[in-house]
């Protein structure tokens, strides 16, 4: 860990021409800067028009706790009321990991599999959720 | 004044050479000679001493300050001294400078000037100094301290020494019983006691907020024997009680006590001490509510500490937790155990984990334990538990969440039987007798935030001697070594359980807390909660019919 970034998040919002926004994480995702991004993407959510599609880019991020992860929940229920399509792109392995301990990855369908989840999702809504599979140890 | 000094050589000719002008000066003036008899008076002299009539002695007509200022004008204590500098002095209820100035002959010429108004300004001055001094010292101790004892004790002790000879505070009580600080003769003493505040007129007023009555309406006579202090010697002989204006709700009030031979409160010592108990009030208040704050956050904390663990049903049970630094005693990792009913009933054990930390975090983690406790009667479905505990927790308004393990005990003969379910959280430990670590199969996703949830549950059997630890992940992500950046993780926790087997409970708790805390030393770290859960190596009475406490031995 480098400690110029310790307890500390960078946050870069652009939007596209095509209206995706994207949201571009660095450094720590905490208990101190959870609601910065919270506020960003709640920001972006609002916004006149309503971005397409919200595209929170993970690549930077070197830590996420346990309000970074209520934060991104909270983001994703913005992004479900709204109807905004929300992506975590980019996830490094230590967001991988919390989001399947949690059992929460679900949720956040990368781009590649944001069509075959979608399917699949609708095909299970249908029926009876399956649960998810075991975390990988 | 230099019209004085002119060449004619009687008090005629002096009146002569200045001419009328000098008996219309606009301030009072007199020429004595050296013998100390008055030569010439001018109107207003004359109308300030009437007895200043040309060729009277001016020890006659003239204030002693005045008389004793001449002489030492003298011509000898000119040469002595210099030239005198004006004298002060009292006439009446006036108070009068006078400025000599060296006439024809030796005589001098006195010149008064009035300035009683001067003086009074001077001395309002003076007192508005001191006052404005008292009331920021009396600030600056009274809020130093957040202990209502101690602020009671400056504020009658503060009282005592500058306001009046005794104090009394009587803060607002449960019943007839009040708190009351007394100040009196330099000690200052605390007591409660049982007391009727109408006894002392004002009092149950000012104890309610009221303005305080004037002092002059209290006969000091009719005071009950608990508001006048040992210490104040001789007859009290004036009394005010002023209300101590808190937050919101008055925060007592004071009784202020004078002896008989002192002076009675004027109307401004009577505004002067409104102003000191509003600011005592203010400090009295501001620690009760601390205290009052304090003492809910004890009781909020004594009902969210873990519990002790003991041995249920057959089966071990040890938990260790170590709040981090920055949430103290109480953060967001909670475990419990619930005991079945009977030995052949199964004990639910708990471990979770609270998403934040402080206050926020220690009330929703009181709101799980509580609602799991509700919930104990369907512990037989997980799954169900984890569902209805989740909507419990479901809030609209942020999306804080638990990840827990669900452990429901029960031992059969020599085995103990373990059904674990993860919410989110990372998966128990298993210890075998041989010392191979396993993960339980188990997993799904944390409460609190979603509503959806999903979980598996592992079934699990432990031979004696055999443990399964819960976790939270402040012990694999517990960062240390050299740089202290470097987390503990996965593999070395796995390799010290491995290194307990066969131990107890407790052990194997102490053991992992040990190698943790060790790892960390004095580097940042979060909330850490342990529990291990083992299966005893006892021996099986057999001669008990098997259905009462004590089946087993250990």
């Amino acid at each position: 860990m480098n400690a110029d970034r310790y307890d500390y998040l960078d946050l870069v919002t652009t939007v596209d021409g095509s209206g995706v926004a994207r949201i571009r994480l660095g450094g720590e995702l905490d208990w101190e800067t959870a609601d910065d991004l919270t506020a960003a993407a709640r920001s972006c959510l609002t916004a006149d028009p309503p971005p397409r599609r919200l595209r929170l880019d993970c690549a930077g991020l070197t830590l996420c706790d346990s309000l970074g992860l209520a934060a991104l929940l909270m983001i994703h229920r913005k992004a479900g009321e709204t109807g905004t399509p929300l992506h975590l792109d980019n996830r490094p392995p230590l967001l991988d990991r919390l989001l399947e301990l949690t059992g929460t990855a679900y949720l956040f369908a990368t781009a590649e599999e944001a069509g075959g989840r979608m399917a699949a999702a609708e095909q299970a809504a249908a029926t009876r959720p399956a649960p998810p599979p075991p975390p990988s140890s | 004044m230099e019209s004085c000094e002119g060449p004619p050589r009687s008090a005629q000719g002096l009146m002569s050479s200045v001419g009328a002008s000098w008996l219309r000066a606009p301030y009072p003036a007199m020429v004595v000679d050296t013998a100390g008899t008055v030569v010439e008076a001018n109107a207003r002299a004359a109308a300030l001493f009437p007895g200043a009539v040309r060729g009277a002695r001016l020890a006659d007509a003239a204030p002693d300050w005045l008389v004793r200022g001449h002489r030492s004008t003298g011509p000898g204590a000119a040469r002595r001294a210099g030239p005198a500098g004006p004298v002060r002095g009292r006439h009446g209820t006036r108070t009068l400078e006078a400025h000599p100035t060296p006439g024809e002959g030796g005589h001098t010429v006195w010149w008064l000037v009035d300035d009683t108004d001067r003086s009074q300004a001077q001395a309002a001055l003076r007192s508005e100094q001191e006052r404005t001094a008292f009331l920021a010292d009396a600030s600056s101790r009274l809020l130093a301290s957040l202990n209502t004892e101690r602020c009671m004790e400056v504020t009658v002790g503060m009282a005592a020494e500058h306001l009046a000879d005794a104090a009394v505070l009587v803060a607002p009580g449960a019943g007839r019983r009040h708190p009351l600080a007394v100040a009196a003769g330099g000690t200052v003493t605390h007591r409660t006691a049982r007391i009727d505040p109408s006894a002392v007129p004002g009092l149950a007023e000012a104890l309610q907020g009221f303005p305080p009555v004037p002092s002059r309406w209290i006969d000091p006579a009719a005071l009950p024997d608990w508001a006048v202090p040992e210490a104040l010697t001789g007859p009290v002989g004036s009394v005010a009680v002023t209300p101590l204006p808190g937050h919101g709700v008055p925060a007592g009030a004071l009784i202020l006590l004078r002896r008989g031979d002192h002076a009675a409160f004027d109307a401004s010592e009577e505004v002067f001490a409104r102003i000191f108990a509003a600011r005592a009030g203010i400090a009295l208040s501001a620690a009760r509510l601390y205290t009052e704050q304090s003492g809910i956050t004890a009781t909020l904390m004594a009902e969210l500490l873990p519990p002790a663990l003991r041995q249920v049903h057959g089966v071990e049970y040890a938990g260790g937790y170590r709040a981090s630094k920055e949430t103290e005693r109480v953060g967001g990792d909670f475990y419990d155990v619930h005991p079945g009913a009977g030995p052949d009933d199964e004990t639910l054990a708990v471990l979770g984990d609270v998403c934040g930390k402080g206050l926020q975090a220690a009330v929703l983690t009181g709101k799980i334990r509580n609602t799991l406790q509700a919930l104990l009667p369907l512990a037989d479905d997980h799954g169900r538990l984890l569902c209805l505990l989740n909507g419990a927790l479901l809030s609209s308004h942020h999306t804080r969440f638990a990840t827990l393990v669900l452990a429901s005990v029960r031992r059969s003969g020599g085995v103990t039987h373990l059904r674990l379910t993860s919410a989110g959280h990372p998966a128990p430990l298993i210890l075998r007798q041989d010392g191979t670590v396993e993960e339980a199969d188990t997993s799904g996703t944390l409460v609190g935030a979603l509503p959806d949830l999903r979980s598996t549950t592992a079934h699990v059997d432990l031979q004696p001697g055999e443990t399964c630890l819960l976790y939270t992940d402040g012990v694999t992500e517990a960062r240390g070594g050299p740089l202290g950046d470097v987390m503990w993780g996965d593999e070395r926790l796995r390799d010290t359980l491995a290194e307990c087997a066969d131990m107890p409970a407790e052990a194997v708790v102490e053991h992992i807390q040990l190698a943790a805390a060790t790892w960390t030393g004095d580097h940042r770290q979060d909330d850490v909660a342990v529990m291990a859960i083992t299966a005893p190596r006892t021996t099986h009475l057999t001669a008990v019919d098997g259905h009462t406490r004590g089946r087993y031995t250990a």
